[in-house]
């Protein structure tokens, strides 16, 4: 980089100073859905005291009303408490999915990063057959081997955002691996080891906070997704994809049935993206 | 860039799924005329499974009734009252020992294929059914006391027995027996499949596989059943059958005008159309079984009557057949259908009491508790393995079976709910792998008992699949069905079925729900459509279109 473009790059960074670092009411609402889901996750029963499987025939397919507040299903079964209970299982299939993802596309990456041009190459082409396929595509051919449920719908889900996790980490680590910081460790005689997990993989690392937090969003939608189409977490459990699923068949006569769960999904991928992208301005111009 | 991308995308494909309602056409004013006009194409919508063979020899399911009613008939039907009436057979007649029976057969009528309907027509279709290459498995387990057949004239059919048959001509009345073209069936069974040739109405004449089957009138057709309206050619110039697995879509596709009719209506759908001018409401419960969960005695842990007998009292049905089907339907307490004369119902035997499963229960063994609550004994848990298939059941039974789950949890069992496809679910079946299973049995008369609960029904069909579900195994249970089977006289037959079926019920084999739901939508401007009192499938030859 020569100094020009390091100075350029400077006083850009300086002009959007200011607008980075301002708090917009997006954010602050997608801060406040994060922090619901995660209460909702770690402590549903202080939202919804109640059981998400708790049938009760004689009061199904009521309205919202004070004492069901999102209605109720074709059971009975309050759809408050079952949207406040579901984002448990939605949040853990977010951050495993996430995990699975981004643990399988470092390893990726950083083989492909590393070890030398033939093994980048080897890698490169198989990153770009599972390219070839839709992540969803791949999530469901995987689920059509494994059988239906939460953990294949899981791993599925992370499996099939993994190639694009690993083409960033590949990216990322060839670029810090080329920098001056790097070439005077190799010069200072740091081995192969030292300068992977010294040097590189930190600073390869930080713009993976990023991307995990727009990863959560996706995956959560993604598993929901799967669940709709009954290959995910089986009914009657508390999930916002199946319970989506359930309401469709009453779309026309219980519109809460499926409306409040598709709310939550909806507002869990958007303050996901939001809150991501915040991330990513305030990660670059800080 | 790319992930936020798609992360947006997916969820605006959430928020259109929200934005999907029905939405109502202008109103129509019904048509005035009540004299049939001919013309139009009828557009059907079916929720069941697409066949995998238009001929319903083959395996022999509900989907292939309902659309080989439109293209295939049978030797005798059977009116509204229950009573066996002429079809392509004019008369028939039992010999004293019961053992042979003559059809004569209608003279004139040939297949749309150009080959005469005879007396070695029957013949070859009776062998078909019979091949073990064929795969049968209602048709076989329908004809199965049929041993030879003998051609007396062309007109005239003998069919020799093993022994006497009372259900003969109501097994004969039904569509997985009907009569192809010998002609056609000498073809490969895959271009059979795709092409039956029948001597009905309606002739298939292209089957695009995932949407439709179109069926053209047969022109030459002269006429139904002896209890049809009219005689000649159907009113309809076509039919197009499609597929609709989704109930919401497809009722959706009929409120819009797109479809004329649809079956296997969700019960919420139907009290909204019950609302509707433009929309009305077929109910024909499908004779045979009743809708019923059949407990696995082969195998632990409803080997022990006990364990049986606490399910069936741990599973509160009524409330939830009150809350998911709105009155369409009425709580079951008999293994035969409503429809069924000799239905025998125990209202005392099916009862919801929680008190008395824990008492079973614990007389069974199984006192102790796990953490989750459930049952255990010897270290296992009381697990439940209920594979439901997503093709057979609706929406609202599924949502029963959920009901059953949260119930029968109160006392302690593990039901293991798995929705399934057909063919995972057939699987699932053959190998054993179940504990309790709701599988419908459709079948004219009570002689369907014998099918589902004789020990020969243990033993696998030539298309792999086992009728008694519930694996009962009782030598007297087999003989009075046996015995029924063989006795004509009917107050003695009547006896007989009431005994059997109250060992069967007494037995805790089977847990009933509610007549086989059959629930057929059309827009009013369909006329003349009618269920045929066989099975209960809709038959389009007296249907026309109002304009």
């Amino acid at each position: 980089m020569s100094e020009l473009e390091v100075q350029a790059t400077l006083s850009r960074g300086e002009r959007s100073r200011s607008r980075g670092r301002r708090v917009t009411p997006f954010e602050v609402l997608a801060v406040v859905v994060a922090l619901f889901l995660l209460v909702a996750g770690l402590l549903p029963g202080l939202l919804a005291p109640g059981d998400p499987l708790g049938i009760d025939p004689a009061a199904a397919f009521q309205p919202p009303s004070p004492a069901h507040w999102f209605g109720t299903d074709e059971s009975g079964r309050d759809i408050w408490t079952r949207v406040v209970h579901g984002a448990g299982t939605s949040l853990v299939i977010g951050f495993a999915a996430t995990a699975i993802g981004l643990g399988v596309g470092l390893v990726l990456g950083t083989i492909a990063g590393m070890l030398g041009p033939a093994v980048d190459f080897s890698v490169n082409r198989l990153l770009e057959v599972l390219f070839a396929f839709p992540g969803l595509l791949l999530a469901l051919l995987f689920i059509l081997i494994f059988g239906p449920g939460v953990w294949t719908a899981t791993v599925a889900v992370g499996l099939s955002a993994s190639p694009g996790y690993a083409r960033i980490i590949r990216g990322q680590l060839l670029a810090v691996r080329r920098s001056s910081f790097v070439e005077a460790a190799t010069v200072l005689g740091r081995t192969r080891r030292q300068l992977l997990l010294r040097h590189i993989l930190p600073n390869t690392l930080a713009p993976l906070f990023v991307l995990g937090t727009l990863g959560v969003g996706q995956a959560i939608v993604w598993a929901s997704a799967l669940s709709y189409l009954g290959l995910g977490a089986q009914p009657p459990a508390a999930e916002w994809g199946a319970m989506l699923s359930a309401g469709r068949t009453y779309l026309t006569t219980a519109w809460w049935m499926s409306f409040f769960p598709g709310l939550v999904i909806v507002l869990t991928a958007v303050a996901a993206t939001v809150l991501g992208r915040a991330i990513e301005r305030r990660a670059r111009y800080a | 860039m790319r992930q936020r991308a798609s992360t947006l995308l997916i969820a605006l494909a959430a928020v259109s799924a929200l934005g999907l309602t029905g939405c109502s056409p202008a109103s129509v004013t019904p048509s005035a005329s009540s004299t049939p006009v001919s013309g139009g194409t009828l557009t059907y919508a079916s929720g069941d499974a697409e066949p995998s063979c238009l001929d319903p020899h083959v395996g022999g399911n509900y989907p292939q009734a309902l659309i080989a009613t439109q293209y295939l008939e049978s030797l005798v039907s059977r009116n509204d009252k229950g009573a066996i009436i002429p079809w392509l057979a004019t008369s028939w007649k039992e010999s004293a020992d019961g053992l042979t029976w003559d059809f004569t057969l209608r003279d004139g009528v040939t297949f749309t294929d150009g080959t005469p309907f005879d007396a070695a027509a029957v013949q070859a279709n009776i062998a078909h059914v019979q091949d073990p290459a064929t795969g049968s498995s209602t048709g076989y387990l329908a004809l199965q006391k049929i041993t030879s057949t003998e051609a007396v004239s062309p007109q005239v059919v003998r069919l020799h027995l093993s022994a006497p048959d009372s259900a003969l001509l109501e097994s004969l009345s039904q569509v997985w027996v009907a009569m192809e073209s010998p002609t056609a069936l000498k073809r490969t069974q895959d271009e059979n499949c795709a092409s039956p040739v029948g001597t009905g109405p309606f002739m298939v004449t292209k089957w695009v596989k995932q949407d439709s089957v179109t069926l053209v009138r047969n022109d030459d057709y002269t006429q139904g059943p002896a209890d049809s309206a009219h005689t000649g050619p159907a009113y309809l110039d076509s039919i197009v059958w499609k597929f609709i697995p989704d109930s919401a879509s497809r009722y959706a596709a009929l409120q819009s005008g797109q479809v004329d009719v649809i079956d296997n209506a969700q019960p919420d759908t139907i009290v909204q159309a019950e609302k509707s001018d433009q929309i009305a409401h077929l109910d024909a419960p499908r004779p045979g079984a009743s809708n019923r969960i059949e407990l696995n005695s082969g195998k632990a842990p409803f080997n022990d009557p006990l364990v049986r007998e606490a399910f069936i009292r741990s599973a509160n049905i009524d409330a939830a057949v009150k809350s998911l089907f709105f009155d369409t339907t009425k709580r079951s307490t008999s293994a035969l259908s409503s429809a069924e004369a000799l239905a025998v119902s125990r209202p005392d035997l099916f009862g919801y009491d929680p008190d008395q499963a824990n008492q079973l229960l614990d007389a069974a063994g199984w006192t102790k508790r796990d953490a989750d609550g459930f049952r255990v004994k010897d270290g296992k848990r009381l697990t439940v393995v209920f594979p439901v298939s997503t093709n057979q059941s609706i929406p609202a039974e599924q949502s029963l079976f959920e009901q059953l789950q949260a119930t029968a949890k109160q006392t302690g069992f593990d039901v293991q709910l798995t929705p399934m496809d057909l063919s995972s679910w057939y699987g699932a079946l053959a190998a054993n792998d179940y504990n309790a299973v709701s599988a419908p049995y459709t079948k004219v008369g009570p002689d369907v008992l014998r099918i589902l609960y004789h020990s020969d029904g243990i033993t696998p069909a030539p298309s792999g699949y086992f009728a008694n579900l519930a694996q009962v195994d009782d030598p007297k249970l087999d003989a009075l069905l046996t015995q029924a089977a063989k006795t004509s006289d009917p107050d003695a037959r009547a006896d007989l079925y009431t005994k059997a079926q109250n060992r069967l019920l007494e037995g805790f084999y089977l847990l009933p729900l509610y007549d086989q739901q059959n629930h057929y939508l059309y827009r009013t401007t369909v006329k003349g459509l009618r269920a045929l009192p066989t099975v209960s499938t809709p038959t389009f030859y007296d249907a026309w279109l109002a304009a």
